[in-house]
């Protein structure tokens, strides 16, 4: 960087700031130096421009001086009341309680995965089973909760491996929402192995959505996940093709209504960035999610073998996004999850809620983890903690907690404070703060603190690369680039699985 | 002598420094963040010297990088308190929205569940019920002191259920 890192050494004490201006923060992106706002607006400068800020210097008739007053930068003429406005209305998660409620049906599985983040156990350990009763409390739980829309989320452990449970808690949360009238979503997240066509029967009748694990080609994904007796790939894909092709039989819209797959990047997965995201094409996926490998469950035992540098993270990702764009400029509509989340706060003006990356985070407020025996965690990290043997993040059971109990929680307090970036060490002079967020728990995993020391965050370096990476693209400006980076900030809603029962 | 010094040992390090460097709630946070890979000690090593020594709790750490995460923690703890005193009140008002649109206002089954016997039902510890003439009669100088005092608890717990 031959611009910023001597140009305050050099100005000295003849450094000052131009009156008028709003607080903002300042980084080189490509050459040139990319400055952000409170409220998330954002400006490219030359580093000429840039210089004679440092100075003091601002012509009110000078171009610059009208691109910091479009772009809200200058305190005159900025509408204090709309600046308020667009803040409560992106915050507007905060009126609510969590949405996603993750139920953990059984911890048993017939993968074993290099990377599991679940914990899993072995398939003859039934006593990982969730009970019908138990169910029943998670449902329960999940409808006090203020939120006027709820997902149930089915993971494991492979939740098809208690599919009754699984079954006795989608028709009980259907019976009990008729009193609640919110929306009801369900989802399931399996490796698709124990489909069979009665599952798959009662699975889209109600409208359960249904995500699975897909690491790239066969040869990548039978080597990271391992199916006994089996292939672990083959099965995953003849059973999304099978789920799309039931979807396109009852009418829906195949762009629209498709199985979802998620990514693990591993150590491994970095060496195939194309091949990967060419599979997911392949599949009929139009959202690819480029996630790097979770210090959480196994993962956090085989680090040696499926950790990596972020830097070469980075790598990946702009070499399998650049792929990605390529794709999109020859008509295939495909979009990079992490991207997305982004770009619709930096360039939609909006927060998607997406967990993980807000601020505050989360954690407790946004989401609850239910395990298998009835235990209630801030989080689904939380509860991997739980079974690796850190009860750090349990906030309550399904026996004893009420709904009000845990939210006031003191541990989901402490995540609240602890993930309100703005007041943290370097997200306070962190150019991406108003577009970013840090799970607490993931600082805890990896640094013992739920604070998190972001210079040394690995989630942090991730972060700070994909913005820089996205907002070098939007400082190029190529029409057709930007065009297609704000195509992924519009997410079509996908009704046809909302039960909206109106309370009766 | 410098304002920062160490001293590795067998599987433990000992950090000491100058007491002003840090504030002492940044020394304890920092700290307590090993706890969980280390026997922590924290003592007093000398005129205004602060001594902490790690013991690693499994046989064959590094302990020189949990020194340099010590003192690297020790700085981000000092900087979270100086921007966290800076900025209480955002904090504060994130933080009460954040809870309150969770946790939303109580229902049924907490009230219920409130402790209303036949013991309580008419307990009046605000003295509501009271005449004015009741609450405020003048009391003897001891019973005056006491009442000041209840009244500050008062307003105690009236500020941490507002909160």
């Amino acid at each position: 960087m031959t611009g910023l890192s001597t140009l305050f050494t050099e100005l000295g004490s003849a450094a000052k700031a131009p009156t008028g201006l709003v607080p903002f923060r300042f980084r080189e992106v490509g050459g040139d130096i990319l400055l952000t706002n409170f409220l998330g607006d954002w400006l490219f400068v030359t580093q000429d421009e840039f210089r004679a800020l440092t100075r003091g210097e601002l012509d009110s008739a000078s171009p610059l001086h009208d691109k910091l007053a479009s772009r809200n930068f200058l305190r005159e003429g900025l509408d204090q009341a709309k600046a308020a406005e667009r803040i409560a209305y992106k915050k507007r998660f905060l009126n609510w309680g969590p949405n996603l409620h993750i139920a953990v049906v059984t911890l048993r599985c017939n993968e074993t995965c290099v990377y599991c983040h679940a914990s899993r156990a072995n398939m003859d350990a039934v006593h990982t089973d969730m009970t019908p009763e138990i169910g029943e409390k998670v449902v329960d739980l999940m409808l006090q909760s203020t939120s006027p829309s709820v997902t149930l989320e089915f993971q494991g452990g492979e939740p098809l491996a208690n599919f009754p449970v699984m079954k006795h808690v989608i028709e009980y949360a259907l019976a009990r929402n008729r009193a609640y009238g919110k929306g009801l979503e369900f989802t399931m997240v399996s490796n698709l192995a124990m489909m069979d066509e009665e599952k798959l029967a009662f699975l889209v009748d109600r409208k359960v959505q249904i995500c699975t694990s897909i690491d790239g080609p066969e040869h990548l994904h039978t080597k990271q996940r391992i199916l006994a007796g089996g292939n672990a790939h083959r099965e995953a894909v003849k059973w999304i093709e099978r789920i799309n092709k039931a979807y396109i039989d009852i009418g829906l819209d195949p762009t629209l209504y498709h199985v979802e797959a998620l990514l693990t990047t591993t150590r491994e997965a970095l060496k195939y960035p194309k091949e990967i995201v060419d599979t997911y094409v392949g599949l009929g996926c139009r959202a690819i999610f480029l996630r790097p490998v979770d210090p959480f469950g196994f993962a956090g035992r085989t680090a040696q073998i499926v950790e990596y540098d972020r830097a070469a993270y980075n790598d990946f990702y702009r070499t399998a996004v650049e792929h990605i764009l390529d794709l999109n400029r020859r008509g295939e509509q495909v979009l990079e999850r992490y991207g997305s989340i982004f770009l619709t706060k930096i360039l939609g003006d909006d927060d998607p809620n997406f967990l993980d990356i807000r601020s505050p985070s989360g954690s407790g407020i946004g989401a609850l983890a239910y395990n298998y025996d009835g235990k209630i965690f801030s989080s689904d990290e939380g509860r991997m903690m739980y079974e690796t043997g850190d009860p750090a993040f349990q906030i309550g059971d399904v026996f004893t907690s009420t709904y009000r109990s845990l939210m006031k929680h003191e541990t989901v307090r402490a995540l609240v404070m602890a993930s309100i970036r703005d007041v943290q060490p370097d997200c306070v002079n962190c150019t991406y703060t108003p577009y970013c967020g840090v799970q607490p728990e993931h600082s805890y995993r990896t640094q013992g603190t739920i604070f998190g020391r972001m210079r040394e965050s690995t989630l942090c370096a991730v972060h700070k690369g994909i913005q820089d990476f996205l907002f070098d693209k939007l400082r190029e400006n190529d029409p057709k680039t930007v065009e297609i980076l704000q195509r992924w900030t519009t997410v079509r809603a996908r009704t046809h699985f909302i039960h909206a029962s109106s309370a009766s | 002598m410098s304002d920062m010094s160490f001293h590795l040992g067998e599987g433990s390090v000992r950090i000491e420094f100058d007491e002003g460097l840090y504030p002492k709630d940044a020394i304890y946070g920092a700290a307590y963040v090993f706890i969980d890979r280390c026997w922590v000690h924290l003592d007093r090593a000398g005129d205004r010297r602060i001594q902490v020594t790690l013991k690693a709790k499994k046989p064959g750490a590094d302990t020189q990088i949990y020194a340099g995460e010590f003192q690297n923690e020790l700085l981000g703890q000092a900087w979270r308190l100086r921007i966290v005193e800076e900025n209480k009140k955002l904090v504060e008002s994130i933080t009460a929205r954040a809870l309150g649109g969770a946790a939303g206002p109580p229902g049924l089954d907490e009230l219920l569940a409130m402790d209303i016997g036949e013991e309580t039902a008419f307990e009046d510890p605000l003295g509501i019920a009271m005449s004015w003439e009741e609450k405020y009669k003048k009391k003897g100088k001891g019973e005056g002191a006491k009442a000041e005092a209840e009244d500050a608890s008062e307003g105690a717990s009236g500020g941490e259920k507002a909160s």
